[in-house]
């Protein structure tokens, strides 16, 4: 282990340990709320209400999972581009723990009470401030890993993930403001909650992945990206274009129509940066047998399907701001589809795709179980697959058959899920001593 | 260190202009909105919540309604919901002004519910709908088949739930 993976461990093992257990509390929550639609339903119990059970599997998702594999991973990747040696990582430790604290007191809440009016910022008003300093003790670690440098290398990866870390902490609290502790007037509340949710799923989450990408990409095919000089236009005009996205889900709604237009402008002007992230990543990826590399790196298989799904999904929300194409689409499961194609089929495969490299440097272990890696890979892979096509194929209308499809993709998920965390739980304690003969690349 | 400060400044920066161009925009617009009258002299509208609709609000927040209904109204140009009869006119910005938390939704796996209130004739209609299966997580009704407390709050919520009055930005033709 390297002088820099050493001082990580203990942080790391707690927060990802953490965003292990979320993703598969996550996935119950989730397969629960599907089968909850099918005809037969769940009972009468008021806990498996399905905007509770929605609710909750959303919030464990978002902050659970990706929250706590991003503080770990992020710290991990800024350390290692910065040569970066942390020595205060019990702040960053007792930051996830009240992080952890607080979420499953919201998601017990959010079961037993209800949820609120505003997806991801439906929890307790009190839980708020808790999760904000959270996210400052343990989130805020790539900025210093990057401040106190001290190779002065600066790469894309690093810009993307400082950004993503800074951008979520401003939105949190801008948003805990206008929306939960002085609600704004009105519907200017969905305006507010329409900013941060993209903001959160846009940049921080999108953010960071993006960064996993900008490193791996390079890293595992050994070459420079392509177009490279572009990357810090495609840096700029990300940041500066994702947050005004947010009103495209809101067109036809009572707020103001300059604000519904702004959305579409947004959604338009994002095809820049997709366009030169997807030259610098697609672009390294589509020359010299690149795909196929990549497919042979369990890492970078992962890696550069999410990718592929982000990119898919910003031009998906170009398209379904056009005002026509949204009268038709809006209020459907589009958005469910859309959503799952951003969160899962691309954020969540850039941070699977980055733990298969990061854990095993951080533990000195290996992943014990090449048999759990594949059926992690196929049943993500099928499991979002089968989501996004059952929603969009429900966009006319509702039909049990798919609602069936989504819940047997559910339990796919579910199952991926599980043998993930087990084997992610056995490369974190170091118990992996058996040969490893589907390797994660390095 | 001077790539630091520009890039940490830059993305806060990048974070916070939208916000600050859309929310704190909207709120500049629309943050002093009120009651109305649609003509001179007319009552003022939308009119006060009867106090058990506000009860029925928490019991329709708690039990995550919003998850399957939206309570709006989009132009005609918009979509086909007038087509629809799901309102007489769009639903506009003044129709949410009394409502501590605004639950427009966007998804609608059963029917927008902005004019449930003037769709449903009579309490019973109501009761109908909220005893279908879909519906049975956390709704009771005893053996009779009369509602509990919560429905009975719920009930009276969903049918104060119309926007079928003249606004001055969206007259009732
Ligand atoms: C799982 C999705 C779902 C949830 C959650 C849900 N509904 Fe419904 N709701 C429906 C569907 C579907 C219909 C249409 C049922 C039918 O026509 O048979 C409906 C119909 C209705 C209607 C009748 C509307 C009309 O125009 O006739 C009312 C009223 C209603 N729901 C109220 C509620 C309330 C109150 C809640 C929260 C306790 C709620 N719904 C939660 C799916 C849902």
């Amino acid at each position: 282990m390297s002088r820099i993976d050493a001082p990580l461990r203990v942080p790391f093992t707690l927060l990802f340990g953490s965003a292990a257990l979320w993703l598969t509390l996550a996935s119950v929550f989730s397969l629960l709320a599907k089968v909850q639609l099918l005809p037969s339903g769940l009972g009468a119990c008021e806990w498996f209400a399905h905007g509770r059970l929605e609710a909750a599997a959303r919030n464990a998702f978002v902050y659970g999972w990706a929250g706590n594999a991003l503080f770990a991973l992020n710290l991990w990747l800024l350390s290692q581009l910065g040569r970066f040696e942390i020595r205060n990582g019990w702040m960053a430790a007792i930051g996830g723990l009240f992080w952890n604290l607080a979420l499953t007191w919201c998601t017990v809440s959010v079961i037993v009470h209800g949820p609120g009016a505003y997806a991801l910022l439906d929890f307790p008003a009190g839980a708020g401030p808790v999760l904000a300093v959270s996210f400052a003790l343990a989130g805020l670690w790539p900025v210093v890993a990057y401040a106190k440098r001290p190779t002065g290398h600066n790469f894309a990866a690093q810009w993307f993930v400082v950004g993503a870390s800074v951008a979520f902490l401003l939105a949190f609290v801008l948003a805990q403001v206008t929306v939960v502790w002085a609600p704004a007037s009105g519907v200017v509340q969905a305006v507010a909650h329409s900013w941060y949710v993209r903001s959160v799923e846009l940049l921080w989450l999108g953010g960071s992945a993006l960064g996993f990408g900008y490193y791996f990409v390079s890293k595992v095919l050994a070459r420079p990206l392509h177009a490279y000089y572009l990357a810090s236009v495609a840096f700029w005009t990300y940041f500066l274009f994702a947050g005004w996205t947010a009103p495209a889900a809101l067109i036809g709604s009572p707020v103001p129509l300059w604000v519904q237009s702004a959305g579409v402008v947004g959604c338009v002007m994002m095809l820049v940066p997709v366009l030169l992230i997807g030259l610098n990543l697609l672009g390294a990826l589509s020359k010299e047998g690149g795909w196929s590399r990549a497919w042979n790196s369990t890492s970078l298989r992962f890696i550069s399907l999410g990718l592929t799904s982000i990119l898919a999904s910003i031009v998906l929300a170009a398209w379904s701001s056009d005002r026509a194409v949204n009268a038709a689409l809006r209020f459907t499961s589009f958005s469910e589809g859309q959503g799952v194609l951003l969160l899962y089929a691309g954020v969540t495969m850039c941070v699977f795709g980055a733990s298969y490299a990061a854990l095993p440097r951080v533990s000195g272990g290996r992943w014990p179980s090449a048999a759990a890696i594949h059926t992690h890979f196929w049943a993500s892979l099928l499991g979002a697959v089968g989501t996004v096509v059952s929603a969009f194929a429900q966009v006319g209308g509702r039909s049990p058959d798919w609602a069936f499809v989504a819940a047997g993709s559910s339990a796919l998920l579910l199952l991926g899920h599980l043998a993930f965390a087990s084997n992610a739980f056995a490369t974190l304690i170091g118990g992996g001593e058996s040969p490893q003969s589907h390797p994660a690349h390095d | 260190m001077k790539n630091f400060r520009y890039l940490v400044l830059g993305a806060l920066v990048a974070t916070a202009l939208p916000f600050t161009g859309l929310v704190v925009g909207s709120q500049a617009q629309l943050g002093s909105l009120g009651r109305a009258p649609a003509e001179e002299g007319g009552p003022l509208m939308p009119p006060l919540e009867p106090g058990q609709a506000v009860q029925g609000r928490e019991v329709y927040l708690s039990l995550g309604c919003v998850s399957c209904h939206t309570q709006q109204v989009r132009p005609a140009g918009q979509g086909r919901d007038i087509a629809a009869g799901l309102g007489g006119r769009p639903s506009v910005a003044r129709d949410y002004v009394l409502q501590p938390v605004v639950l427009l939704g966007d998804r609608r796996i059963g029917p927008d519910l902005a004019n449930y209130g003037s769709r449903a004739k009579s309490e019973s209609d109501v009761l109908a709908a909220l005893r279908k299966p879909v519906h049975a997580p956390g709704l009771r009704f005893d053996a009779d088949g009369k509602p509990d407390a919560r429905v009975t709050a719920l009930a009276a919520y969903l049918r104060s739930l119309r926007q079928d009055y003249s606004s001055p930005e969206a007259p009732l033709k």
